[in-house]
Order: structure tokens, then sequence, then C-alpha cells
């Protein structure tokens, strides 16, 4: 497999702060790479850094062979990039928007095409300041898509959105991966990482915390049931293994929904009763409460 | 194709944000037309006040339909990372920016023909000899004003301020057209003024002498494109 992007020993520092701090990793031709993290973790800088904005200040970066300060405009005719944050003209319409920015592309899709790939359809004639905060990430993505890229970055895609358009941005994505589109794309939930990428890299105050394997691993224990455990009973009876924690049983699966039905069913046949059961998927502080870190180690404030 | 784009789209917003026409042509145009107006009606020696308030008016129109307009609209667009995200596409550096440049430079342009036709027929007063070439003086003005005005925005710091910054250029750029009525100057100020692109514009329109505002416009320009190199941002100050 062909090497799209490589990123070798980046570092990248802001007024005295190392924001990346020496990270490497390889995303092939084809694949969906997320870099998961949380906020000031870093991730919105190395994109930045692949995407020909700022210089690193070390290391060696390519995607598709070039590097993307100097070779910024030769890039740019096969990446489509999707800000965390960038403005639009509040005055004009999503359609005006979108046929502004098809004049500064070669071959741009038309616009009802990418319309109906971010989803905007019946949006096309209301102006870009009426729109919600999700609606404008998927203009931002409809922008992004335009000039039918080769390589797409998308730094939290999905932020802002609801359910229903996360679950359509995620389909688009799906849909590009399988054109053999390489995505890099940056998240800070544990589920959109899990559902859309081949491979994934956390990172932590500017450094890859955990990568490949173990990444997916740690990701794919997303979900959590809890419950108080009853009087009477050892955790060792409960039918999937559990972790007491202040009184409540806590058990990590990939599928909570599964695991909790296999306890109430248990549940049922003593005629027990799981008080407070709660079920949910788990979030990035969880694993990094798995990783051992510290949950307060990287500083507050923006994703630089 | 591309500088095209930026150029439409330059040329768009310029006419569509409404609140802004109001200080950046309305304002001008009114002081251009009005002043050599008021002239012609009030004074004794009315043609000639008139036809000597005119081409110092223009210097208004420079600082304000050009420079200051693009000022405004390079840093709130800076700011709001509109900038950004136009970098984001194909289009390289210098085609977001010549494309700016060049259509507001068109636009002052347009206004300034319109200002001179409007006292032609409202205040009599005569194109200068020479008219396509001190045309050519107009047209390059807006241009190297348009071009300092993309470069000033580097001494901007944030949007907000950005109109209160042109401020002095509005009002050295006026005084020493004579646009703002007689204010006695130091004489060593003078020939300091007289280098200013709005005076030498001014001139060329009074004398229909393009020789000299040719020479000092692309001095101005080269300075202009310079400090575009070095300074210009293309995203906020990071606090």
């Amino acid at each position: 497999m062909t090497t799209t992007i490589a990123v070798n020993g980046l570092r990248k520092s802001h007024q005295g702060f190392e924001a990346v701090r020496d990270i490497s990793f390889e995303v092939a031709e084809g694949e969906v790479f997320a870099l998961l993290g949380r906020n000031g973790a870093g991730k919105t800088t190395t994109v930045e850094v692949l995407a020909g904005f700022q210089r690193a200040d070390a290391g060696e970066v390519r995607v598709l062979g070039l590097d993307p300060h100097t070779g910024r405009a030769a890039l740019r005719r096969s990446t489509g990039i999707m800000l965390q944050e960038a403005g639009f003209f509040p005055d004009l319409t999503v359609a005006a928007t979108v046929d502004i920015w098809r004049g500064f592309i070669a071959a741009p899709r038309p616009r009802a095409e990418v319309l109906e790939l971010a989803g905007l359809t019946g949006r096309a004639d209301v102006r870009v300041r009426q729109l919600s905060g999700g609606e404008r990430r998927r203009l931002d993505l409809a922008l992004a898509l335009l000039g039918r890229p080769r390589v797409l970055f998308l730094d939290e895609p999905t932020t802002g959105m609801d359910p229903e358009a996360r679950a359509a941005t995620w389909d688009v994505v799906r849909g590009l991966a399988a054109e053999g589109v390489t995505i890099l794309l940056t998240t800070h939930y544990l589920e959109e990482a899990q559902r859309l990428a081949d491979s994934m890299a956390i990172m932590d105050a500017g450094r890859i915390v955990a990568a490949g394997g173990m990444a997916e691993t740690l990701a794919g224990r997303a979900g959590r049931v809890s419950f108080l455990l009853p009087a009477h009973v050892d955790p060792g009876e409960l039918p999937l293994p559990v972790a007491v924690e202040d009184g409540r049983a806590v058990c990590r699966a990939d599928d909570p929904d599964l695991a909790a039905q296999t306890l109430l069913t248990w549940a049922a046949g003593r005629g027990l009763r799981l008080a407070g059961l709660e079920v949910r998927q788990a979030t990035l502080e969880d694993l990094f409460l798995d990783l051992g870190g510290d949950a307060e180690l990287s500083p507050a404030g923006g994703d630089r | 194709m591309s500088l095209a784009a930026t150029y439409r789209l330059g040329a768009r917003l310029f006419w569509r944000d409404k609140p802004m026409l109001f200080a950046s042509v309305v304002t001008p145009v009114g002081l251009s037309i009005g002043m050599p107006l008021l002239m012609r009606h009030v004074r004794a020696d009315g043609p000639a006040a008139a036809a000597e308030m005119f081409p110092a008016t223009l210097a208004i129109v420079l600082a304000i339909t050009a420079f200051m307009n693009i000022t405004v609209a390079l840093t709130g667009r800076r700011d709001q990372l509109v900038l950004k995200r136009l970098r984001a596409t194909e289009l390289t550096d210098g085609q977001i920016l010549a494309g700016q440049i060049s259509s507001n430079a068109t636009q002052t342009f347009l206004v300034i023909v319109a200002c001179a036709v409007a006292v032609f027929l409202a205040a009599g007063v005569a194109p200068p000899p020479n008219v396509l070439v001190v045309a050519l003086v107009v047209a390059a003005g807006s241009a190297v004003m348009a071009l300092l005005g993309a470069a000033y925005t580097a001494a901007v710091p944030r949007a907000e301020l950005a109109a209160a910054y042109t401020m002095p250029v509005f009002l050295v750029a006026g005084v020493s057209a004579g646009a703002m009525g007689p204010i006695p100057l130091p004489s060593w100020l003078r020939p300091a003024l007289d280098l200013l692109p709005t005076s030498v514009v001014v001139d060329a329109v009074r004398t229909g002498e393009p020789l000299r505002a040719a020479l000092v416009l692309a001095g101005w320009a080269v300075a202009g494109l310079v400090a575009l190199r070095l300074w210009f941002r293309w995203e906020p100050r990071r606090s």
C-alpha cells in the first residue's frame, strides 16, 4: 500500500508553548485515520501543519509525497480541508457561497451534488447567518468536498451537530473512503473514531500516547454499564466481569446494550433488581483513566 | 481564472455591504460633489474655486473608498477566519490579495469617474487636458491606495479598530491636498506631503501632467508590495 500521509518526528511550538512534541504516524492511501484527543492535545496544530497553514519546527511531514508548506499550491488541487473554525460571508446564501467557492477550483463538483452530499439541499436559499452550528459544519464539509479531493482533512467534523446530522456525516465519510479518498480526521468522540477509522492514534499534551492496536483496544472498550451492587451479591457471581467503584458495579463492554441485557436477565433469574442502572458510551475521559493517565494532565485552553 | 473569481467576489462584497457603502462611498462622493458645488455657489470666483476644489476632494475618495474600505474589509475577513478559509482552496495567496486589491481599485476608479461627470454637469468643472492620461493616473492611484490599505492591515490589531486606524491617513491625505480648506502647514512639511500618493494624483488632475505622479506612485507600489510580503497577516494574532 502507498503511504499518503507521513509524519516523522513532528514538533511545533506557539510562542514558547510546545503544542506538538515529536509525533510520528503514517496513513495509507484510502485509509481513514483518526487523531483522537481532548482539547489542547495538539490535534488542530497537527492538521494545520499537514494542510500547509503552519510550518513544522522540526521533523518531516509529507502529504502525497510533497512538503505541505512549500508545496501548498500543488497539494491544494488534491486536498480538501474542513477547518475546525473558519468564517463565512454571513450575508450570502448557502447556494451563493458554494457557487463562489466553485470559482476557486479548477474542476468543481456541481452545486447540487455537494449540497446533496452535505445534506443541505433544502437549505440552499438560506443565508449563512441563519444556519445552525451543525448546518455550518455541513456547509464546511460541502466546501471541502468541492474539488473531489484525494486527501481530506477533517478537524472535528461533527462538533455541534445533532445525532442525525452526525450519522449522516459519518455516512458521507464512509462513502468517500469507499471511493478511495484518504481521510485524516480529528475528534474527541471515541465513538466517532471507532466507527469511522481504520486506524487511530490517541494524542495528549502534544504526544501520541497510544496508537494502532492499543488505541483500538482502548477505544473498543467504549461501553459502560453501571448499577448499585445489590446487597449480598458478590461481584464474582455476576455473569460479566465488573469493577466496583463506590458501591457501584461498573462493567466495560464493546456493546453496552448487550451487556446491560445480560445483566438484567441474570438479575431477573434471581429475583434481583439492578437499581440505578446506567448504560452509556464511554468518553475520552474514561479512556484516559484507563490509560492510567492523569485526567488533568493536559493544559487547559484552546485546541491550538 | 481564479483571479477573476476573487475579483468578482471582492466587487460583489463591496457593493453588498450596505452599512459600509454609506461610509466608504456615500460620504466621500457627497464631499467630492458637494464641496465643488458649494464653492461654485458661495464664492465670488465660483467656477475657479470649484475647479480648484474638485481635484483636492479626490484625496478623500482615495483615502476612504480605496484605503479605508480595503483595510476594514481585509481585517474583518482576517479576524473572522474567512481569509484562512480562502487559503484552504486552490487559490494562491497572490490571487486572493490581487483579486481584492484590483476589485477595490476598480470600484474606487468608477466612483471617481462618476464624481467627475457629476461635477462637470452640476458645477461646470471642466475635465483636465490629457483627460485619458490623467484617468490612467487616477486608476494607478486607486490601485496603489488599495494596495497600501491591504498592507496597512498588518498594523491594525483588531478588526473593530480598522476604521479608526485609517483616520490619520484620511486626515493627512485630505489636509495635504487642501480638501479640508486652507489649513496652514509648516513649510518644511510641504515637500513630504507632496510625495503622498494622494497628493501626486491630485496634482496630476490639476495640471494634466502625469510624469511625476507615475514615478511617485511606482515608488509607493514597490513599498506596498514589500510591506505586504513581509508583514501581511492571514490570521488574527494569537493572544
